[in-house]
């Protein structure tokens, strides 16, 4: 998954080289001339890494790195700083100011790469894309705690999933079980000694074949400060013990961006199926969202020609659901696909309360979108 | 980053004139005040922006490109020698780069200021870097 990398530096030759750096990797690099242009990128484009030069006209990196950290959305957004100063007293400022870590110019491709890695994990283009995970598939989960009663508990929360759990309380084993069996995700208890979850996660970054494996850490939910330390060294997210089984799920699910859209996609034959839930729409029109296009471009390149939306299960039709047909269709539209949309009278009616319905072809059950006699036109 | 070995020379002082083809400076102010140059003939500035960049000599834009680059390098150079300063308790700050380009430059120094010039070698191309510092009163 591509990660959004924004360089804020006044030299256009900097900001070349960088670009250049992370071209074999899957990222994306935005570029911004000065830190009046970094900021409002930023704003925009909520970038995961922010590579600051420190000297620049118009707003140095000083002052930009003030304005992130006291902007809401992007206080918490890694910063990298650039330098061509190396003196005692710039790299104590730099320190202070709470960046992530800094790079002396002129600096190697290697060395900015690696600085990178500790922050996040980016993966080569060379490695292929790799199909998403899904939420039923044998996940492999890692859980480093001095508790034993953390990873009987946790085993017995996410017992009706195919999810493969083991744990260690010796953190320095950790690394190795991740190495061998492997993990795709760890959780790590922040409260090990020696600060043992942040030993483990530069551990785990600072080796390719374990860079990308995503940590969560845990602690108590009144460990305020430890959780904002974590998040500021990079943890993927933070479970808050006593531990709730649904948000335990649902950090796991984000940090590892599991797929979770075949439960609202299905081919039949030469359709696509979009079938939306009885509820829950903002959460299926995140997922179909992210999907729709990417499975639709598969669909035709297989030889298909429709969408086929269902919402004969949902009981209300709001705006959500309006709105995500509409831009279903629209992609249709532009592969030049055909659609039905499958509604009871209930639900064609609570359609027709909108005027963009108007253009649907709808029909009256699933099979009768199947049917090549009762298909509607594009 | 030049990704190109840089042997220093004794440089004369005639030189400056026969490589003034481009010219970067960065100024320092603060305790210590004072300009440095960084002198070099258009091909090796042209040298210079392929390695740092990683392209071919020809994919280089002659104006920007090359601008930007001995800009930049001129401020890594200007960079260390203004932590060095700062190291040694003269705390000063730059000026952002500018670069200069014309046939036989030379820069005009005042008797009361300071001098320093080092010379670098790459094969047959020459940098030369200049060091104007005001003395103190």
């Amino acid at each position: 998954m591509s990660v959004k990398i924004l360089t804020v530096d006044d030299s256009k030759t900097i900001r070349m080289i960088v670009a250049k750096a992370f071209r074999p990797y899957h990222c994306t690099v935005l570029e911004a001339q000065d830190g009046i242009a970094g900021l409002a990128i930023a704003q925009r484009e909520q970038p995961d890494v922010i590579l600051l030069d420190y000297t620049m006209p118009v707003m140095d990196g000083f002052e930009v790195l003030a304005r992130l950290r006291a902007d809401r959305e992007l206080k918490a957004t890694p910063v990298i700083m650039l330098t061509a100063e190396a003196g005692r007293d710039t790299i104590i400022k730099i320190a202070n100011l709470g960046v992530r870590d800094y790079l002396i110019k002129p600096f190697k491709n290697e060395l900015l790469i690696e600085r990178m890695l500790r922050v996040l994990p980016l993966k080569l283009k060379s490695e292929g894309l790799e199909r998403f995970k899904r939420f039923d598939d044998p996940i492999r989960i890692l859980v480093v705690d001095d508790k034993p009663a953390i990873a009987v508990w946790i085993r017995e929360a996410l017992a009706d999933t195919p999810w493969r759990i083991t744990d260690t309380d010796q953190s320095g084993q950790a690394f190795d079980k991740c190495v061998d069996p492997g993990a795709d995700i760890v959780l790590a208890s922040l409260s090990l000694a020696n600060d043992a979850a942040y030993m483990l996660l530069q551990e785990l970054r600072s080796h390719a074949n374990t860079a990308t494996i995503p940590v969560l850490g845990m602690s108590i939910r009144t460990a305020t400060v430890e959780q904002a330390r974590a998040q500021e060294a990079g943890f993927a997210g933070n479970i808050t013990k006593p531990i709730d089984a649904d948000a335990l799920r649902n950090s796991i699910s984000r940090a590892l961006k599991l797929d979770i859209s075949y439960k609202y996609f299905k081919q039949c034959g030469s359709a696509l199926a979009l079938t939306l839930p009885k509820d829950s729409h903002q959460n299926a029109s995140d997922v179909v969202s992210l999907r729709l296009d990417e499975l639709l471009g598969a669909t035709v390149e297989a030889g298909g020609d429709r969408l086929i939306i269902d919402l004969s299960a949902i009981d209300t039709v709001d705006l959500q659901v309006v709105k995500l047909v509409i831009s279903a269709l629209e992609s249709c539209k532009k592969l030049s696909m055909k659609h039905a949309v499958v509604a009871q009278p209930a639900a064609k009616a609570m359609c027709r309360k909108y005027e963009e319905s108007n253009s649907w072809s709808f029909v009256d059950s699933f099979d009768d979108a199947l049917s090549p006699a009762k298909q509607p036109g594009k | 980053m030049l990704s190109m070995e840089l042997n220093a020379e004794t440089p004369a002082p005639a030189a400056l004139d026969a490589l003034g083809q481009i010219v970067g400076s960065v100024g320092f102010t603060g305790e210590a005040t004072g300009v440095v140059y960084l002198y070099s003939s258009l091909d090796f500035a042209i040298l210079i922006t392929s390695r740092m960049l990683g392209i071919e000599m020809a994919e280089v834009d002659h104006d920007e490109m090359v601008n930007d680059a001995f800009g930049e390098l001129s401020n890594m150079v200007v960079g260390y020698i203004k932590s060095r300063l700062c190291d040694a308790g003269l705390s000063c700050t730059l000026t952002i780069p500018s670069v200069v380009r014309g046939q036989r430059l030379s820069i005009g120094v005042p008797s009361e200021i300071q001098r320093r010039i080092i010379g670098f070698r790459n094969c047959e191309n020459h940098l030369l870097a200049e060091m104007l510092v005001k003395q103190k009163k």
